[in-house]
């Protein structure tokens, strides 16, 4: 049966095709006396806000997923078409993060010119969870989205050439801005305890944030949040908290917190309290307007949540 | 309490919960499959989701006692549409429950994947109810189920004689002055409270498996009500255990299907060796 609320991201790996986003000429402009500016429709807010630090306010954007949608489980509405359908250039994640975005991605493509930033990084820096499948959660890593700056500065001087020295420089500094933010969180993250710097969430959107920044990840659901957590998952990990003394477990806004309950109970039973460390941004930035509407914004956030939760006293 | 022999917390209280309701899904389950009403527990089963999405939207919470008071009002809608179908158009019996099951389950499935390309927040988590989240319980929540499926069981106990009655044969029982139609919607109100107080278990799309599968278990070794009600309780209570020990056991098993799993599997051995309709049985005696 397929169900609309599917957030596994590894099911949606179904259609491959996704995968070669085609780079069409790019689409020609309808040069209407009031709308001067290239049309931009990004897919998630995490890609938005990628394009909005490169372009600045030389395109008109537009985010089709607004803050606090699941990525995995979106299905375009007909008015999400017409707005893709004219869109000048189409910025997408990629790497099936967008699930049942994939097909009609790919036919777009045929038209206009789509980009998928995650998929120009190089492969060895990816993590592979099936064969040829990879995580797309890469914006977690500060300085591998860094690299997707780029990307997006050429897509947009293809574009607008008249601007490209600008979305050129723009890339330039955002990607390096992102990495003094890596640098700042990795020294954040090391400022808690080695024994605990363990991050137990709900499910596993986090896998490239643990590799940058050292610290181990585990996931309640593990990679889907389909599958049900089955009592040995639950043990474990109630084990595992008791174990190694965690003080907080986190929970993600989109994720049910049912397991997070759980495990927090039977923690107690052992004689452990475990704090509800807070909530954490995943695969969609906070409100507008908010300190979390920027990724840099949301990447401090939860490493203040983890840290604050994870240094406490025992 | 922290672990009992061995037995971690977590895995002490689902079994807890999963065997009380286990033991009533089997014992009330025993009228439907007597009034051969089977399926409108199922049509029941599969309105549950609606009501679970329905009650968030309403409340914004995501408790428990709240999202199972509004999958009960959704089963109890659910099974008054299909009388009122039944009654009004005189479709028949399978197509009105067909019906019901499909359009109910439908207007589940839409308003879960509407909630989830909105990005309502809070509403993660309500997916589980198709299939199940038994390991998530906690012990409020076991609480709650073990109340309800007490409630029921004596409800039962009480209403034994007018009950087993009804099922057996209604037109004697009308002709006595029993309110045969009261007792029925009784008995069918009872089911599905059961149907809801095993979702957490089973889900939306298993559940009818609790309240059907141990009942025709038990039919096969004995004509006795009361024996039959102890005896798919009983089957009920031990293949809710046998999914949790599985699940216990081995990681990545969910709970609910695996109960289902070891339902069906002692519903194959009473058709086997049950004594008098089993098929061993009736292969050694062909003559009856
Ligand atoms: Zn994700």
């Amino acid at each position: 049966m397929a169900f609309g609320s599917s957030k596994s991201l590894w099911r949606c790996g179904l259609s491959a095709g996704l995968a070669v986003f085609g780079l069409a000429t790019p689409g020609c402009r309808a040069a209407g006396a009031a709308d001067t500016l290239p049309r931009v429709v990004a897919t998630t807010t995490v890609v938005a806000d990628l394009v909005r630090q490169v372009a600045g306010d030389r395109v008109a954007l537009d985010c089709l997923m607004g803050p606090g949608i699941d990525p995995h489980g979106y299905k375009a509405t007909p008015r999400d078409t017409d707005r893709l359908a004219r869109a000048d250039l189409v910025v997408a994640s990629g790497l099936h993060l967008e699930g049942k975005l994939g097909g009609l991605l790919e036919k777009l493509a045929a038209r206009t010119r789509v980009v998928a930033v995650a998929e120009s990084l190089p492969q060895e820096s990816l993590l592979e969870v099936a064969p040829g499948l990879y995580d797309p959660h890469v914006w977690f890593d500060a300085r591998l989205w860094s690299l997707c700056a780029r990307p997006v500065a050429a897509a947009l001087a293809a574009l607008d050439p008249a601007g490209a020295a600008i979305y050129e420089e723009r890339a330039r500094d955002y990607a390096a801005t992102l990495e003094r933010l890596d640098d700042e969180l990795r020294a954040s993250i090391a400022t808690i305890p080695a024994g605990r710097r363990v991050l137990v969430t709900a499910h596993d959107a986090f896998r490239y944030f643990g590799r940058a920044y050292s610290i181990e990840v585990v996931g309640v659901q593990g990679t889907s949040t389909d599958s049900e957590a089955g009592l040995a998952d639950i043990n474990r990990l109630v084990g595992l908290v008791v174990d190694r003394k965690l003080p907080a477990v986190f929970v993600e806004t989109s994720v049910s917190d049912r397991n997070v309950q759980a495990l927090q109970e039977g923690a107690q039973a052992r004689g452990r309290t475990v704090a509800l460390g807070g909530r954490l941004y995943s695969d969609s930035l906070g409100a507008a307007g908010s300190d979390a509407a920027t990724l840099t914004g949301v990447l401090r956030a939860n490493v203040a949540t983890i840290v604050a939760g994870l240094s406490g006293d025992e | 309490m922290t672990a009992f022999m061995g037995i971690p917390y977590n895995t002490l209280v689902v079994a807890a919960a999963v065997a009380a309701v286990g033991f009533a899904a089997g014992v009330v389950g025993c009228f439907g499959v007597l009034r051969r009403r089977a399926l409108a527990g199922d049509a029941a089963s599969h309105a549950t989701l609606a009501g679970v999405v329905a009650a968030f939207l309403v409340t914004g919470r995501r408790d428990l006692p709240t999202l199972l008071a509004g999958a009960f009002v959704a089963a109890v809608a659910s099974l008054g549409c299909l009388v009122l179908i039944r009654r009004s158009t005189r479709t028949r019996d399978d197509a009105a429950t067909a019906l019901v099951l499909s359009v109910s389950f439908g207007v589940g499935i839409a308003l879960l994947s509407g909630l989830s390309a909105r990005g309502i927040p809070g509403a993660g988590g309500l997916e589980q109810f198709l299939l199940g989240h038994t390991a998530a319980l906690t012990a409020a929540d076991a609480v709650t189920l073990a109340v309800v499926s007490l409630v029921v069981v004596l409800v039962v106990c009480a209403g034994l004689k007018e009950a087993t009655l009804v099922s057996f044969d209604p037109a004697f029982a009308a002709a006595s002055g029993w309110p045969v139609g009261l007792i029925d919607y009784a008995l069918v109100a009872l089911v599905a409270a059961m149907v809801v107080a095993g979702l957490p278990a089973a889900g939306a799309v298993l559940v009818t498996a609790l309240v059907v599968i141990p009942p025709v278990a038990a039919r096969q070794w004995t004509d006795r009500v009361p024996t039959m009600l102890v005896l798919a309780g009983a089957i009920g209570c031990a293949a809710a255990l046998g999914g949790v020990v599985a699940s216990a056991l081995v990681p990545r098993l969910a709970t609910g299907p695996t109960i289902v799993l070891v339902a069906a599997a002692l519903f194959v051995v009473s058709a086997c060796f049950a004594p008098e309709r089993g098929w061993l049985a009736r292969c050694v005696r062909p003559e009856r």
